[in-house]
């Protein structure tokens, strides 16, 4: 039995972990969360991911990737999350997981070397407005070749140079560039992460022919997100401690009364269930077991609800300055409102759990 | 990652699979069979099977040959823990001892304590009661007024104990006893292993509020014990103490997802009788438990890799008893709340026997409470693995 990150993977976690922590600080991510009119990926940060593997990690090796799995592309979410980083990593990993999981041997030879390598971004609109993130319920109709449909949010689809975009029969490849696509940048208001709304008219796109990849993409979206939401979660709580040992009031450490103790101590368990379910998940779907829908559902649902608990707590146990502009609980609290609803919320993996284990 | 288990693990749990499928009655696995008999005669059946389970080599799997174990792995000891609770087996009814005493006797008991204390145990020829709890010293054990007083090589011993389990039922009690004033709170206790059988001593049942007596009080009047029967140093139980409640460890957490993860099913199947399988609340909420039990077995998973690579868990135990407790307490609020006006029904009706339901629900109010409440547990979370002042 070995249910832990090997070796390696804790040195990936700790090369990432250092990267943010002295290149690209909150600071660095303040300054992408002010500046509206940027497209919110900075070329430092886009440059490291590509140099350091971070875009590699889940491109087979003869693709020039590092061939690895989702229990280390994981790893990266977590710190990515915990950085609270802006950037089209996930987009463009997950987009990379389109083709190696759905296309022609020559559309893998064309694009995965390049989006291994941060030589192109990508991303992925699986959505429809108003609608769920369900294979069945796919934003885009096929006819001939040509989508019609309109899907939204979609991470960081101004920079994209491809598109991946499902449809009732599968998955497609977009060109940005094409006649007929409509990109359009949409204001939100979690700042480290920018979003816009793809419309499609009759556009022209390539079909990715591997079959079932939609749904397998949607679960690995959703381990992405909810290894996101893990870090973000965990790195709130670990301000919120580091406050609490030292803000006093009653001249005593606020973090000594109980009544934030054990509110603390509730996030700790609840952030390493999360943690542990996200590990658990993300081997589920390296190993094909077969829970591992289920599993997707437990992590994404699990990371959802304490990410979101834990932020609002950040917030709350900071008191009047967790509430402003300047202090730094909003960007985590943002985030993880965004993460939790994407790549299906709470409520839809509940949903999914209950089909799953009741019928 | 790598969540198997060996070829000898799994060669281990064929070969247990087996005992139990020859050993364990039908009969036996009914639900709400255990309750339907007199305390007495089930305490005996349980006692006499285990012992056999024992001579059969299926006890003490993790513990050293030299102490009569099996010198299992503790895969084999997690994979004992999930066989058990799939085959229905009877609950041990030496919980304490084997859980907390034995282990501790390995680790500090001296030459004699270890010869005559593991062996007996695990044939349940004793059977041992924790006594630590008293009506003036719950979560602050330290204290605690029951007091022992030297005479020549003994102590004299008055006080009380509470909430024991199997006070009836037990031979011999490991107790909390004040030997020495002490200069604080923590020192001057000793650990005492007394006998129960003595005219010092008296066992009273107390009823829980599920109706059932599995604990009771343990009066001691003038009741007398070596002092060399004193596990640990003398006036040093608090650290014998520490020590022994470090063995809980949550090692059982596969076989406790096994047993919730029935109930869940269990619970289900009253759902879908009660025509409310599909409502959409009821499917959140049995969801939402569903996650916590599967995070349980996560967790479990973990503590047993940590085991495996020799880690010491610390106070991460109680970070396991918080998830195992109030999720399990939450899964049976749901079946109250699918149950609906049934859920009171101490009747069975045609293809709805909810008393034996209603037992685990009884029980998952008191889960929360013994072995530290989850207030006690919050605090050590709190304060030992997040580092906030006391």
């Amino acid at each position: 039995m070995f249910f832990a990150l090997d070796a390696e993977q804790l040195t990936f976690a700790s090369t990432v972990r250092d990267f943010l922590a002295h290149r690209f600080d909150l600071d660095k991510v303040r300054a992408v969360v002010d500046d509206t009119a940027g497209d919110g990926a900075p070329a430092a940060l886009w440059k490291a991911a590509g140099e350091q593997g971070w875009l590699a990690v889940l491109v087979p090796e003869e693709h020039d990737g590092l061939g690895l799995g989702m229990v280390d592309a994981q790893v990266i979410a977590r710190e990515l999350g915990a950085g609270v980083a802006p950037g089209p990593w996930a987009p463009t990993v997950l987009a990379g997981e389109a083709v190696r999981l759905g296309g022609s041997a020559e559309q893998q030879a064309r694009l995965l070397p390049r989006l291994a390598t941060g030589q192109l971004a990508a991303t992925v609109a699986l959505r429809g407005e108003g609608g769920r993130y369900a294979a069945a319920e796919a934003p885009f109709e096929a006819r001939d070749g040509r989508l019609t449909g309109r899907a939204l949010p979609v991470e960081y689809p101004g920079i994209a140079h491809t598109i991946v975009a499902a449809a009732g029969d599968g998955l497609y490849l977009v060109d940005p560039a094409a006649p007929g696509v409509s990109v359009t940048a949409l204001s939100a208001y979690d700042g480290t992460t920018r979003v816009g709304a793809v419309e499609l008219d009759g556009a022209e796109a390539e079909p990715l022919p591997g079959i079932d990849a939609a749904a397998a993409l949607l679960d690995r979206a959703a381990v992405l997100t909810a290894s996101d939401l893990a870090g973000v979660a965990r790195e709130a709580l670990r301000r919120t401690v580091a406050y609490g040992r030292e803000r006093e009031q009653f001249g005593r450490p606020v973090g000594s009364f109980q009544a934030i103790k054990h509110a603390l101590a509730d996030l700790h368990v609840g952030i390493t269930m999360a943690e542990h379910a996200v590990l658990f998940a993300a081997h589920a779907v390296d190993a094909g077991l077969p829970g591992a829908a289920l599993a997707v559902s437990v992590a994404k649902s699990k990371a959802g609800e304490t990410a979101v608990a834990a932020t609002g707590a950040m917030i709350q146990y900071h008191g009047g300055i967790g509430y402003t502009w300047e202090h730094e609980a909003h960007l985590f609290y943002k985030r993880a409102k965004r993460q939790a609803a994407v790549f299906g919320d709470v409520t839809m993996h509940r949903e999914r759990i209950a089909a799953l284990t009741i019928g | 990652m790598d969540l198997t288990y060996t070829e000898d693990e799994e060669q281990f749990r064929d070969e247990l699979r087996s005992w139990l499928r020859a050993n364990i009655p039908d009969e036996w696995t009914r639900p709400g069979f255990w309750r339907s008999l007199p305390s007495d005669e089930s305490f005996r059946m349980r006692r006499d099977w285990e012992r056999d389970k024992a001579m059969a080599g299926f006890a003490g799997i993790e513990w050293p040959v030299e102490f009569g174990g099996r010198g299992g792995t503790p895969g084999m000891k997690a994979i004992y823990d999930e066989e058990m609770v799939a085959a229905r087996a009877p609950q041990t009814v030496n919980a304490l001892g084997l859980t907390f005493l034995a282990p501790t006797v390995m680790a500090i008991g001296t030459a004699e304590q270890k010869r005559d204390i593991i062996g007996p145990m695990l044939r349940n020829e004793v059977i041992w009661c924790q006594g630590f709890s008293e009506p003036g010293a719950g979560s602050d054990l330290a204290a605690l007024s029951t007091r022992g007083v030297r005479d020549g090589d003994e102590f004299v011993v008055n006080g009380q104990k509470v909430w024991t389990t199997n006070a009836s039922h037990g031979d011999k009690i490991f107790a909390m006893v004040r030997t020495e004033p002490g200069d604080s709170k923590h020192r001057g206790i000793s650990m005492l292993l007394i006998d129960m059988h003595q005219p010092g001593v008296e066992a009273r049942p107390l009823r829980q509020l599920s109706g059932d007596s599995e604990f009771g009080e343990v009066f001691f009047t003038d009741a007398r014990v070596k002092a060399t029967d004193c596990l640990g140093s003398l006036g040093e139980g608090w650290g014998t103490a520490m020590l022994l409640l470090s063995f809980e460890r949550g090692a059982s957490g596969i076989g406790q997802y096994t047993e919730f993860r029935r109930q869940y099913d269990e619970i289900v199947r009253v759902a879908r009788r009660l025509g409310r399988a599909q409502e959409p609340v009821a499917r959140q909420q049995l969801a939402r438990c569903l996650a916590e039990l599967e995070c349980l077995r996560y967790h479990a998973m973990h503590v047993l890799t940590q085991v495996e690579q020799g880690r010491d868990l610390g106070s991460e135990a109680s970070l396991t008893k918080l998830q195992w407790s109030e999720t399990f307490q939450d899964l049976w609020e749901v079946f109250d709340d699918i149950a609906g006006p049934e859920a009171v029904l101490a009747q069975p009706r045609p293809g709805l026997d909810l008393i034996p339901m209603q037992a685990q629900a009884f029980w998952s109010r008191s889960v929360t409470i013994w072995g530290g409440s989850s207030q006690v547990q919050r605090n050590i979370v709190a304060e030992r693995l997040l580092g906030l002042p006391r």
